[in-house]
């Protein structure tokens, strides 16, 4: 499955970025907005954004107004 | 016995004494693995064993060791210990093999994690490591026990200042990783030194490893005291073996199953998190330095050792427990010999309990005081908790008679606001400050009479030889 929406932050900007050694187990996708990854192997709420926690979701503001500790 | 020299060996140590549990049957990462590793301590507790999966959904001969750390008697059988050994034993066998350091380390050539090396655009992280997440509300995969090994770029041939060190990393990309320190943490000062030089900060990142080095990597020493001299110390006085990574030129551990070599981006600072982290809640997002991939090296079939966090206690509270108190202890000691024993096992410290002797009036308070301004109770040591020599700080139950009788909030709670302390602790405000408090449940002194018509209860002498009768009686 290759997601559209960041399930994490909405971002578009998602990609497949791995692939099973073994064939056709399993992808993994990532958000290049807010570094959110997935396995396509994981349940609906880690891969869908309609049924990803509302507590772990970002909104655009959470990433630019996230602390510089170091 | 000899220490082990790596990961392997110390399995096999685990398992001839009962404390490995392993799993041939296919596992998915998640999720399995990081359920398993919450799961092995709610059933295990203080005797949890190790756990070892053989294969891993997706790939060919991926392994994956969790919970090496996890329990008291994996932590006794680490130091050589019988596994039965008591918390107070395990505490004062570090306290003295302490006293070793430094132990130079064993040299070597040939190191088994050389056997395969991918490099450039033919790594990918996610495919060649059977990374996963660990709990639901994390980021993605991380790399969350490894040694990471960087220099001081202005002082890069000072060996007692290459640091290994416990830092998580998310894997961001298949070459790509993030890196979270603190400011007090060595990591971020060669970062500062890397950043005024305007280099790159060569760094290396080992996986898989025999327990004591990832003892060490976790243990708050200070910046020129050579992780792998203390590890030699807590060897019991064996060198520790270690070899050179190629590109990077950096010490790493002989042993490891895999070693990374790459460069942090001391410029970049990118969104990184939430991960759970140690304090058993999940860490807010951060802009947080990230790191490129340029090697990897492995062992053939080679173990991925990971580490479970979670609502204490799981095996972070196992891994950062006595090497926490211990230097506290050692650095209290150095400024009042009066100080007998430290219990830092909460939370890396953030609650630090201190017995000590009594010089005179108000002394507890100055030994709490001192607590907080040791390196490492610049980061924690929260709440500070001073008790008597005769009270054992390993013992709760004691320590809490302490506080109900000897403590009174109006005298012997002192607080110092706005003071820094480690920023993932949620309770902070604003993130990284907090107040600290010192509870001084010692005894009172003169010229502070306050008690002293009410002395501790004195038992008969002949209770000793009670004890006897009835251990006798009970045998």
């Amino acid at each position: 499955m290759s997601a559209i929406l960041c399930p994490r932050c909405r971002s578009t900007a998602v990609s497949e970025v791995a692939y099973s050694p073994v064939p056709d187990v399993w992808s993994m996708s990532s958000c290049s907005m807010c570094w959110y990854a997935w396995r396509s192997t994981e349940g609906p709420s880690a891969r869908d954004p309609e049924q990803y926690p509302k507590e772990f979701r970002l909104s655009a503001g959470d990433l630019t107004s996230a602390p510089t500790t170091v | 016995m000899p220490p082990v020299d790596d990961l392997r060996g110390f399995l096999a140590v685990l398992k001839e004494n009962g404390q490995l549990l392993e799993f041939d049957e296919t596992v998915q990462p998640e999720p399995d693995l990081g359920s398993a590793g919450r799961a092995v301590s709610t059933v295990g507790g203080e005797a949890a064993p190790a756990l070892l999966f053989n294969s891993i959904a997706g790939f060919h001969d991926a392994r994956v060791a969790l919970n090496v750390h996890g329990s008291w008697r994996n932590h006794a059988l680490m130091l050589g210990l019988p596994a039965e050994s008591t918390v107070k034993v395990q505490f004062d066998t570090l306290r003295t093999r302490w006293q070793k350091f430094p132990v130079p380390v064993d040299r070597r050539g040939e190191a088994p994690w050389q056997e395969i090396t991918v490099r450039g655009d033919d790594i990918n992280l996610f495919e060649q490591l059977p990374v996963f997440r660990l709990n639901p509300g994390d980021a993605g995969p991380y790399i969350d026990k490894s040694a990471v090994i960087t220099r001081d770029s202005a002082d890069s041939d000072n060996f007692g200042k290459e640091n290994v060190g416990l830092y998580r990393l998310q894997v961001k990309g298949p070459r790509k990783l993030g890196i979270q320190a603190a400011a007090p943490h060595d990591f971020q000062r060669h970062v500062s030194s890397a950043s005024k030089l305007k280099e790159g900060l060569p760094v290396a990142i080992a996986i898989g490893n025999d327990p004591i080095i990832m003892l060490a990597a976790s243990t708050p020493l200070d910046y020129d005291q050579s992780e792998y001299e203390m590890a030699g110390a807590w060897r019991d006085g064996v060198p520790y073996p270690v070899a050179t990574a190629p590109l990077t030129g950096l010490t790493v551990p002989w042993g490891s199953e895999i070693v990374l070599e790459g460069e942090v981006h001391y410029e970049d600072r990118e969104f990184e998190g939430p991960f759970g982290e140690f304090t058993g809640h999940y860490s807010g997002g951060r802009m947080l330095p990230t790191i490129t991939i340029q090697r990897i090296h492995t062992r053939k079939n080679p173990i991925l050792e990971a580490l479970y966090l979670g609502i204490p206690w799981t095996e972070i509270d196992y891994l950062i427990a006595l090497n926490t108190s211990v230097p506290i202890f050692e650095q209290l000691h150095d400024a009042f010999p009066e100080v007998k024993a430290v219990n830092a096992m909460y939370t890396h410290g953030l609650v630090t309990i201190v017995s000590t002797s009594i010089r005179h009036g108000g002394f507890g308070r100055v030994v709490g005081l001192r607590a907080l301004t040791i390196p490492h109770g610049i980061g924690y040591s929260k709440i500070v908790i001073v008790v008597d020599e005769t009270v054992d700080p390993f013992n709760l139950e004691q320590v809490m008679w302490a506080l109900s009788t000897k403590f009174n909030p109006e005298f012997d709670a002192i607080t110092i606001p706005r003071m820094y302390e480690v920023p993932l602790d949620p309770s902070s405000l604003p993130t990284g400050i907090t107040t600290r408090m010192v509870m001084d449940a010692t005894t009172p002194r003169p010229p502070d009479e306050r008690g002293s018509a009410d002395p501790e209860v004195t038992s008969f002498p002949d209770a000793e030889r009670w004890e006897s009768i009835i251990k006798d009686a009970l045998a």
